[in-house]
């Protein structure tokens, strides 16, 4: 194995990986500040794509302003979830998780009927490769790189620095000292869950280009998440950073040189992780149902 | 037998007695009643579903919730049918030791997944059903993701032959009133209320010198093992199995029978939210497009204005009326 090879596995892992880390640190956000583990997030992200598929191809609107659009579009779109549906039964773990499958049943099919079943795709926004030695790379790849790295740093200054952010750490420490404390947790909680679904559709807006659209998009997304989820815990963002990157470069390597066993790979890693620490690499175990 | 019936009405009161000997002459005799085998396959898959959400509520009561029922049922499907086919075993031999197979199988699972309750135990158990789909549709000696075909049909007993859906209906019965007796007993023992209490507490649980992990382990055991029951069943009354048959959006649906019926009732509640699952889709006959958005919807309103499941419905009237009556007492006291 070449550094040229290996350097190229490295990129297309990250590549893959920071795109589940954008979706999987907004599950996290939503499931420790809204208290909502939400199967409907795949569906989010489906409707990012779909939106950004629609402004850029049938609008002719310029790539970057569809996407932070769509964006904003899945947070309106959560928002009004979470006013409709969540807002009556905050705070019950297992309500919240059967409304949202409902939520996410009626996305997927509803979504099957208006768009239809054909996959869709975008024409690439980049052309062109970047060459450093004799490695190349194509400057897509590169650049989704650095829109999601743009992005959770983006959202690490939104959660650390920012009064919503402090917020939102208050309340997922504790909400009744946090409404105490003069918070409106209501507030808080609708404006997490539009931000976390809305990472969902900025992440579907991105990888438009990439891969093909379809209505079913959002399962299979959401059950890689769940294994970031895993893999990483379900408290801290920083598990969502490792466990997405862990899971895309598992992903990367494991195609090249083991094909389809590659999802094999990745459950006996899961396993093994499970055995040694049941909650995850950074998570702590929980009793809350 | 009447000195018993008396003893024993003292107890349940003549009411609910004639009410269960009715049901139950009813339910025996359901087969003539039924018109077409269509009708009849209904209730037989009635029947495996209402097992599958038992075995939901039977980890819900320990305070777990599980995605995971459909990987065991396809657990005791697969080995059911291996074990007939490639060893030529009887049916009636490859049923329970499928349900055994599938019960060492939910043990080292689940000595590996028992001990993260909440969330992480949702996830996980989602993860090993799509393993398990993933698995059974990667590995060509189980039939890829064709599945197997033409699984042999039950052999018969003396002169039972399984070829109409009535001795097949009869069977799932007795496997169906097999799994609601082991349940009860269950429940109604000393491990039932430890499940109980690990539900309500489960430190305070600990504290009282009940062990969580080795209690839960128990209750998915037991749960996994009436799953492959059944599985085992459906196997040979369908004679084809595929991966897909057995996805996590059958747990899902398992889930939600258990919500819909009310997870306060660990038997009843199944029985209610299967029946009611099953069997309105197809006499409003809604077109299979539409099917999951009405499901969803009702899902979510259910949630929203019935959180305690549709059994929980008279609990609810009452308490609601009784906030009616006692506004309108306090209207009239202050007038």
């Amino acid at each position: 194995m070449t550094l040229d090879l290996f350097i190229q596995l490295l990129v297309n892992g990250f590549a893959t990986g920071m795109v589940y880390v954008l979706i999987a640190s907004g599950l996290i956000l939503v499931l420790g500040v809204a208290r909502i583990f939400n199967f409907a997030h795949g569906e989010f992200y489906m409707l990012g794509a779909y939106t950004t598929f629609g402004l850029c191809q049938v609008l002719r609107v310029n790539f970057f302003i569809s996407i932070i659009s769509a964006t904003l579009v899945v947070a309106l779109f959560a928002a009004i979830c979470y006013r409709l549906v969540f807002h009556h039964i905050r705070g019950n773990l297992l309500l919240c998780a059967a409304a949202s499958m409902g939520l996410s049943m009626m996305f997927e099919r509803g979504a099957l009927l208006g768009f239809g079943t054909q996959e869709r795709g975008l024409p690439s926004a980049f052309f062109g490769v970047v060459a450093i030695g004799n490695v190349t790379m194509p400057v897509e790849k590169m650049a989704v790189i650095l829109l999601c790295v743009a992005i959770m740093l983006g959202l690490y200054y939104l959660l650390m620095k920012t009064k919503l952010g402090k917020a939102m750490r208050a309340v997922k420490l504790d909400t009744e000292v946090a409404a105490l404390q003069g918070i409106n947790t209501m507030r808080v909680y609708a404006l997490s869950m539009a931000v976390g679904c809305s990472l969902a559709g900025l992440a579907g807006g991105i990888i438009a280009p990439l891969f093909s659209i379809t209505p079913g998009m959002g399962h299979a997304m959401l059950l890689k998440c769940f294994m970031v989820l895993i893999v990483g815990g379900l408290e801290s963002m920083l598990g969502g950073v490792v466990g997405g990157l862990v899971i895309g470069m598992t992903l990367s390597f494991g195609y090249y040189f083991l094909g389809g066993l590659s999802e094999i790979l990745l459950f006996i890693i899961i396993g093994v992780i499970l055995v040694f620490k049941p909650g995850g690499l950074f998570g702590e175990m929980v009793e809350d149902i | 037998m009447e000195k018993w019936l008396r003893i024993y009405s003292m107890k349940l009161c003549t009411k609910e007695v004639t009410l269960f000997i009715v049901l139950g002459i009813i339910i025996l005799l359901l087969p003539l009643l039924m018109k077409s085998p269509y009708q009849m396959h209904l209730i037989i898959m009635l029947c495996i579903n209402i097992v599958l959400a038992m075995s939901f509520a039977m980890l819900f009561s320990t305070g777990l919730i599980t995605i995971g029922a459909a990987a065991f049922w396809a657990i005791g499907a697969y080995a059911s049918a291996l074990l007939v086919m490639n060893l030529n075993l009887s049916f009636w031999l490859a049923l329970p030791l499928a349900s055994i197979i599938t019960g060492v199988i939910a043990f080292m699972l689940g000595s590996i997944i028992v001990r993260a309750p909440g969330v992480a135990f949702v996830v996980q158990t989602m993860v090993i059903n799509m393993i398990i789909v993933q698995a059974l549709g990667q590995m060509e000696f189980l039939g890829g993701w064709g599945g197997i075909l033409d699984i042999p049909r039950p052999n018969p007993i003396g002169s039972i032959k399984f070829v109409s859906k009535t001795n097949y209906y009869y069977l799932i019965l007795f496997l169906l009133l097999l799994t609601v007796v082991v349940f009860y007993a269950l429940y109604s023992s000393r491990i039932g209320r430890a499940w109980r209490s690990i539900r309500l507490n489960p430190r305070l649980a600990q504290t009282l010198g009940i062990n969580l992990f080795r209690y839960r382990l128990l209750a998915f055991i037991v749960a996994s093992m009436s799953a492959g029951l059944v599985g085992s069943f459906y196997a040979h009354y369908f004679g084809t199995i595929e991966p897909n048959t057995f996805s996590v959006f059958k747990s899902i649906y398992i889930q939600i029978y258990g919500i819909l019926g009310g997870l306060n009732f660990y038997l009843m509640g199944p029985t209610i939210g299967a029946l009611i699952m099953t069997l309105v889709p197809e006499f409003l006959r809604i077109g299979k497009e539409i099917e999951p958005i009405l499901t969803g919807g009702i899902l979510i309103l259910l949630v929203i204005f019935l959180p305690g499941g549709i059994l929980s419905l008279p609990e609810r009237m009452g308490s609601l009326a009784a906030a009616f009556l006692s506004r309108i007492k306090k209207k009239v006291s202050l007038h």
